[in-house]
């Protein structure tokens, strides 16, 4: 679905270099890596926001580069950025969540329906009439999936979503994506919280513009020491398996989350009486 | 909360700036009259109250002040957007009483100067007139949420298609600036108070000092908007916005309390306009 050879050029390099990636339908992507590396402009291109300087990215059959599918593309691929204030366009929500139909030229009934939709998903649906400056930023980044789910995608590419939430925004919003993936929408999420990506069917690891590692989460833990040396933080569940393990403990590289830990742990507990 | 409660927390500047004419949200006939029909009632009576004379401004004061209950707005609000404007109106008929030549009014007193009752007429008739002015503009915005306002001067400018000019780019233009005044406000707020924390004086101290002090505080206001509007523009792109037309929420539509409305509309063109033109030299002029 994508291969770019050379994508966008920034300060005379290219800041995407030979990707060639297939998204296949209904999966969770973790997109990771430090920086600088890439990945806003990768999910960028996703929809046509950017055009590959060579190479091409298809989405379902329509080309990026094409004007005339262009519109369907974004209507495909929902973007959500980083900060939520700078991405909301309508003074109230349900206003904002109309932006992305009305650009469709839908119906004013038809945009009903489809706002009370969306920001039902999202668990909004009573602050409809509010203003948009009055949210929380967790409400605000809420109310921006909200405007994409109403154009009907298939992919939502999240760009960073969380970098300025705090834990209970950050949660709800965690939440949601999870809730949104299981009815069948596929989702990209660009993060640089490694303890977001546990539970991804699939992880893109970049750096400096290219795809260096993709594959499962618990392939991509069992490569700690390649991990911190490209600057990335380990889940803290991982990064302490990891330390009994080199400490001669007999625990197994596939724990990644606090539920596996635990049984884990307990299990050993009472096997060893109180040593791990 | 980065609310009204942070914009009321600001300045006096900022304060009522923000409040004059701020939108108080109900359900009343007022409230729910198609925006329209209140932008142009707006402007007629904004024609009808500078051009008329004394039974105008009457029918008009008395239309306007009947639509305080009618809203269902209690008289506070009003009353507060009027405030910020006493001092111009005390202003402007203080000028028109002393400097009005006619007939000199007998001096109650030891008084240094002598007005003539043209004077008192003339002040009183424009002190009258921009009352009403601020009167219906606050009406219509207090009855009336952005959202509809921008609406309405979407529709109403349609026609302008014709000279090249898309009302539905006006109409996002008007709405994203009043979409982003929350948000320039609050990071004003939180450049001075960063800026304050490292030792800039912006209330006190020499006036050229605080010019100073005010340009240090634009220009990182000012970049940030750029980068704002950058982050916007491609939001805005990848929710498949084009220029070019797109549909709306709420398509507008008149019904019967917007006929009424505009009938009494009507009503009152017809009284300025037997004042205007039949009782003619009659009338007498409140500003001329």
């Amino acid at each position: 679905m994508i291969d770019v050879q050379y994508g966008y050029e920034e300060k005379g390099r290219a800041v995407l270099e030979d990707i060639n990636l297939e998204l296949s339908q209904g999966k969770y992507i973790a997109l990771i890596g430090p920086n600088g590396c890439g990945k806003t402009t990768l999910l960028r291109h996703l929809n046509g926001l950017l055009i590959p300087r060579q190479g091409e990215v298809w989405i379902h059959g329509m080309n990026t580069r094409d004007p005339d599918t262009l519109q369907e593309v974004r209507r495909r691929v929902g973007m959500v950025f980083q900060n939520p204030d700078h991405q909301i366009v309508g003074m109230s929500v349900e206003e904002d969540v109309s932006f992305g139909p009305g650009n469709l030229c839908m119906s004013p009934g038809e945009i009903q329906r489809r706002v009370k939709r969306s920001l039902g998903l999202v668990g909004m649906e009573t602050q409809a009439r509010r203003a948009a400056h009055c949210l929380s930023s967790g409400e605000k980044q809420l109310v921006a999936i909200a405007g994409v789910l109403a154009m009907d995608p298939a992919y939502i590419a999240l760009d960073e979503p969380t970098a300025y939430l705090d834990p209970a925004g950050t949660k709800r919003v965690l939440e949601v994506i999870k809730t949104l993936n299981r009815n069948g929408i596929t989702i990209v999420h660009a993060t640089h919280d490694m303890d977001q990506i546990v539970e991804a069917d699939q992880v893109l690891v970049m750096g400096e513009g290219r795809i260096l590692y993709n594959g499962s989460p618990k392939e991509v833990f069992t490569r700690i020491e390649w991990l911190k040396e490209l600057g990335l933080d380990i889940p803290k569940v991982t990064e302490l398996m990891w330390r009994l393990r080199e400490m001669g403990n007999d625990v197994g590289p596939d724990i990644l989350t606090l539920d596996e830990a635990c049984i884990a742990l307990s299990s050993r507990l009472k096997a060893g009486q109180g040593r791990v | 909360m980065p609310c009204l409660h942070g914009l009321r927390r600001g300045r006096a500047g900022f304060r009522t700036m923000v409040m004059i004419g701020q939108y108080v949200p109900g359900d009343s006939v007022v409230h729910r009259l198609d925006p329209r029909v209140k932008i142009l009632s707006v402007i007629g009576l904004s024609i009808m109250i500078l051009s008329g004379t004394v039974l105008t401004g009457a029918v008009v004061g008395f239309f306007l002040v009947s639509l305080i209950p009618l809203s269902r707005l209690s008289l506070r609000p009003v009353a507060r957007a009027l405030r910020p404007i006493w001092v111009f109106v005390l202003i402007l008929f203080l000028l028109h009483l002393l400097f009005t030549k006619g007939r000199p009014i007998p001096p109650l007193g030891p008084w240094p100067v002598t007005v003539t009752y043209e004077g008192l007429f003339r002040g009183l008739g424009v002190a009258w007139e921009f009352i009403l002015l601020v009167m219906s503009a606050s009406i219509l915005t207090m009855t009336t949420s952005p959202t509809e306002l921008v609406s309405g001067i979407e529709r109403l400018l349609r026609p302008l298609k014709a000279i090249g000019i898309s009302s539905h780019d006006v109409a996002i233009m008007i709405s994203i600036a009043l979409r982003f005044v929350p948000l320039l406000l609050e990071e004003m707020k939180r450049i001075k108070e960063a800026q304050t924390a490292r030792g800039a004086v912006f209330e006190s101290g020499p006036l050229l000092g605080r010019a100073r002090a005010a340009t240090s505080l634009m220009v990182p206001v000012i970049m940030g908007s750029m980068r704002k509007a950058d982050d916007l523009v491609t939001a805005m792109e990848g929710r498949a916005y084009r220029r070019g037309p797109r549909t709306t929420l709420r398509e507008l539509r008149l019904s019967g309390p917007d006929y009424g409305a505009l009938a009494v509309m009507i009503l009152i063109t017809a009284v300025y306009g037997l004042e205007r033109y039949s009782l003619g030299a009659g009338g007498f002029p409140l500003l001329s």
